[in-house]
């Protein structure tokens, strides 16, 4: 019999207060990881864009000025920090190491679990962004609504990226290690998404490989509703394509998690 | 009384790639890995009553945590059928994970970087205790575990025997009807063990439930299960009372003797099996053994059944001079390592 829909809600709000004491117990490696993680993609676009137009003598790429890469990459660095962590990869290293027996046990869906947990810190840091961006908005002729929706972007960004890494992750069902599958994904992400780079630099018969995929969303697509690029129709175009993702997402998990538990073989003692 | 447990001819194997060592074997397994089948479980079959305390006993590799892992409903049994709380357990269903608890005791169950109190927290919401209950229960567990001190200490900065507490306080916290516990008592000393021996006693005489323990430390075994399973690869070789297996088994019947007597002449007087005797101090055709264990005398330790003590008295008595005699019980571990040693 389907036990129906989980509606326990107050488990998912103790997971989400959990993951975020967990995520901040210690205030320095959390501050580290946090602007470490946003100053690399952010150093790495500066120093290409320095060598594209000031050494190189370039002024106009793809139709953005030296500026205009300046001002994506400083918006961008408001995004970049919400999509996925590395969940998936402790889904894996779960799966591996048997650790995740314990979470089967509990009257909870363990994918969900450890996306809560996950999300945790994230929620926090939109939180942060959005202000600083809001605090910042004048400054870099950012439209408050347009930066509010931008955000709702980039949180549905954050469930699509888990949603496909832990689909991936149960590959470590089959494999017994699923690490490096989860590696290349995020290479791609890196690369997809345009925490490194706009895509609108991507040679314009090849738009289709990162419109085929949903890492567009994590950083590119909220960069572009900031900066007030895309009209209200496209947002919502752009909106049904992430709902779609969400869907493919839900339903890679429950195919992947279904068949993948039945194969679980609990090891590790 | 209905069983809480039926176990029904289960049988467990896994499948694995097997590697010959090497860089040959290295490649060998890139190309054209080989793969081996492991027969865990062998058909095995018993039923358990509701508030029981039973122990599953048995070397590495027997099929103790394999046994475990079905039960709880980690993995499924590859034949056979096997039903908890009248359900099966691979289904998971929510009502039966919120009435069993597995602990293992070489797996970490808690949140290293946080102190206990908020993964206890946690572990309440997720098996919706109420408020006034989870107090009540926390409160009962810690005292009983002597860990109130420590609830709000980060469980990493805690010791091994304080972290098996804490795991069993998040393990207890739902009230679990059915507990599974593997080697609990692993790496604690003898206080830790002591204190964690006299909670699960307690736990299972006051909230009557159902507790299978898997130990190799055979104190954990005697001291709390009124029934132990032996499994020895994979299937059952001993069901029943732990003292049975004890009283029913050898016991050791130590003589000390004023002559010396050599082993052989000894088992052809004693009708008993040379391999039966143990011999220390001075032999008449053999090494000294530890003379001073023994005051200088030698000493015969003979493994016997008890009905056959009298026997061998009688024939011993005959052609040796007794200075005393005592019977010493087989200790638990001795007579489970002879059953193991024993082709039955």
């Amino acid at each position: 019999m389907n036990p129906g829909p989980d509606t326990n809600w107050r488990w998912r709000w103790a997971a989400l207060k959990n993951g975020f004491q967990d995520a901040t117990a210690y205030r320095l490696e959390f501050l580290f990881e946090v602007l470490g993680s946003a100053a690399v993609p952010a150093a790495i676009q500066w120093v290409l864009w320095y060598a594209l137009f000031t050494l190189g003598g370039a002024t106009e790429i793809a139709g953005m000025t030296y500026m205009d890469m300046i001002h994506y990459t400083w918006i961008s660095l408001l995004f970049t920090q919400i999509r996925g962590g590395d969940h998936d990869f402790e889904l894996q290293e779960m799966i591996r190491s048997g650790s995740l027996s314990t979470y089967l046990l509990r009257p909870c869906s363990v994918v969900e679990f450890v996306w809560i947990r996950g999300v945790a810190p994230k929620l926090f840091l939109t939180g942060l962004a959005l202000v600083t961006g809001l605090l910042l908005s004048p400054i870099l002729g950012l439209n408050p609504l347009n930066l509010i929706t931008a955000m709702g972007f980039a949180l549905i960004g954050n469930i699509i990226h888990y949603q496909l890494g832990a689909a991936l992750a149960a590959v470590a069902f089959w494999w017994e290690e699923g690490y490096s599958i989860l590696m290349v994904k995020n290479m791609l992400v890196s690369l997809l998404s345009g925490e490194l780079l706009p895509l609108t630099l991507f040679p314009a018969h090849y738009h289709w490989v990162w419109k085929s995929t949903p890492f567009y969303l994590y950083v590119f697509a909220p960069v572009q509703i900031a900066q007030g690029r895309w009209t209200p129709s496209e947002i919502l175009t752009h909106l049904g394509t992430a709902l779609i993702w969400l869907v493919i997402g839900w339903g890679l998990i429950r195919l992947s998690w279904g068949a993948g538990v039945r194969r679980y073989q609990s090891l590790g003692g | 009384m209905n069983p809480i447990i039926q176990v029904s001819n289960v049988r467990r194997s896994f499948r694995s790639t097997k590697k010959e060592e090497g860089l040959k074997g290295t490649f060998k397994l890139l190309l054209k890995p080989e793969f081996q089948e492991h027969e865990a479980l062998k058909g095995v079959t018993f039923d358990i009553e509701e508030g029981s305390f039973v122990g599953l006993i048995g070397a590495n590799g027997a099929g103790k945590t394999t046994l475990l892992k079905i039960l709880s409903g980690l993995i499924p049994p590859t034949n056979g059928q096997a039903v908890v709380l009248g359900q099966d357990p691979f289904k998971r269903a929510m009502s039966f994970r919120k009435s069993i608890s597995l602990v293992m005791g070489q797996k970490a169950q808690l949140w290293w970087d946080l102190p206990a109190v908020d993964a206890f927290e946690l572990l309440k919401a997720i098996y919706s205790v109420p408020e006034k209950l989870y107090r009540e229960r926390l409160d009962t567990l810690a005292e009983l575990l002597d860990v109130k001190k420590l609830l709000n200490t980060q469980i990493r900065r805690l010791s091994l025997g304080e972290r098996m507490k804490m795991e069993l306080i998040g393990a207890l916290i739902h009230w679990p009807k059915v507990i599974f516990l593997d080697e609990p008592t692993i790496g604690l000393d003898v206080l830790a063990a002591h204190k964690l021996r006299e909670f699960l006693r307690e736990f299972n005489q006051r909230e009557k439930a159902t507790i299978i323990l898997t130990s190799h430390n055979m104190d954990d075994i005697e001291r709390l299960c009124s029934r132990v399973l032996i499994l020895k690869q994979g299937e059952i070789v001993f069901d029943g009372d732990p003292r049975k297996l004890k009283q029913s088994d050898e016991c050791r019947l130590r003589l000390r003797l004023m002559e010396s007597p050599a082993a052989s002449d000894f088992a052809a007087i004693a009708h008993v099996p040379e391999t039966a005797i143990e011999i220390s101090g001075p032999t008449a055709n053999g090494p000294p053994g530890d003379v001073a264990d023994d005051e200088g005398t030698p000493s015969v330790r003979i493994t016997l059944k008890r009905t056959q003590i009298a026997g061998v008295l009688q024939a011993v008595l005959a052609k040796y001079t007794l200075i005393d005699m005592t019977i010493e019980e087989q200790s638990l571990e001795k007579v489970i390592q002879r059953l193991y040693e024993s082709g039955t």
